[in-house]
């Protein structure tokens, strides 16, 4: 399947979804002024993917510093969708990456963990990274 | 000529404002004060939880503006509008607040009234517990986002969120909300 790039912004966040280097990645921050407009190729992609026979098995890290509400809703929609796929029988598992000190981050990671308990997700603590923002 | 902008300028630094804008409110906008907001409290060594809980209510603060506002500047050429109003984030009793005043719908301010309403009296296990059962629903009727924004708002603020409106017109009013960290 052709691989989905899509370049991050100050407020849209970088996805890679790439079956022939096994990355599946969304990075960044999420606050866009339209989320469904941004969300819809990403979850339309996922769909697909998921819908075919290459994929058993997807593991894909989530590396958020921050993401409003209505992307907090678009998130909770994508781990649904693929809460679906698991009672298919697929194999699907999240990284969800936060840094040492990003409690919100963090809590918020909980929570979907709590909301989704039929996917595996786990909550991985990384090093601070040099802040992100720059003017 | 509206006053003196020495005096706006002076007024605004007794009563420790850091930013102030009105006009139409663009993503661009968001973007870049955004930045230097967060940037500005990173200079003066506020801690990383604060900074975010600031730009968080900035953000949904911002959307409502954009999605809410009566005023629009049409831009064609986009496909969209632009929501027109004014904030201000602000320093007070030891606490940064945000504070988005626009022309609105009587209907809509409504809305906004019943949901802020809503949060007034819950604790902060009550307002995750709403947050993620609203969160499991469809987005309400009318709502642009998806109706989370107040009770993300609640759940960062250290006190209710307060609302003030005033009439404009039999069918428009102005509203003002204002959110302390």
């Amino acid at each position: 399947m052709e691989k989905l790039i899509i370049q991050g912004t100050k407020s849209t966040p970088y996805v890679c979804f790439d079956q022939a280097s096994d990355t599946f990645t969304i990075r960044g921050e999420s606050y866009p002024e339209n989320t469904a407009a941004f969300f819809t190729p990403v979850f339309a992609w996922l769909e697909e993917f998921l819908t075919s026979e290459q994929s058993q098995r997807l593991v894909l890290d989530f590396e958020l510093l921050y993401f409003n509400s209505s992307s907090s809703k678009a998130l909770f929609n994508m781990f649904s969708m693929f809460e679906r796929f698991i009672l298919q029988g697929k194999e699907i598992s999240v990284n969800w990456r936060y840094q040492v000190d990003n409690d919100t981050v963090k809590e918020c990671g909980e929570e979907f963990k709590e909301d989704a308990p039929d996917l595996e997700f786990n909550l991985v603590e990384i090093e601070k990274s040099s802040r992100s923002w720059t003017v | 000529m509206l006053t003196d902008l020495y005096e706006i300028y002076q007024q605004m630094l007794r009563e420790k404002i850091i930013f102030c804008f009105s006009g139409p409110v663009s993503q661009h906008v968001v973007e870049g004060i955004g930045a230097t907001l967060k940037l500005k409290m990173e200079v003066e060594d506020n801690d990383m939880n604060t900074i975010q809980k600031v730009f968080s209510i900035f953000v949904e603060q911002m959307q409502n503006l954009m999605n809410y506002s009566a005023d629009r500047l049409s831009q064609e050429k986009a496909g969209g509008d632009l929501g027109v109003g004014i904030f201000v984030v602000g320093y007070k009793e030891g606490h940064f607040y945000v504070r988005c005043g626009n022309k609105i719908h009587n209907d809509k301010l409504n809305m906004i009234k019943d949901q802020v309403d809503e949060l007034h009296n819950l604790n902060s296990d009550e307002l995750k517990a709403l947050y993620r059962k609203r969160r499991k629903e469809e987005v309400p009727d009318g709502s642009k986002g998806a109706g989370l924004g107040f009770i993300e708002m609640a759940r960062k603020a250290s006190r209710p969120i307060e609302i003030e409106y005033s009439t404009v017109n039999e069918t428009l009013s102005f509203l003002s909300i204002t959110v302390f960290i």
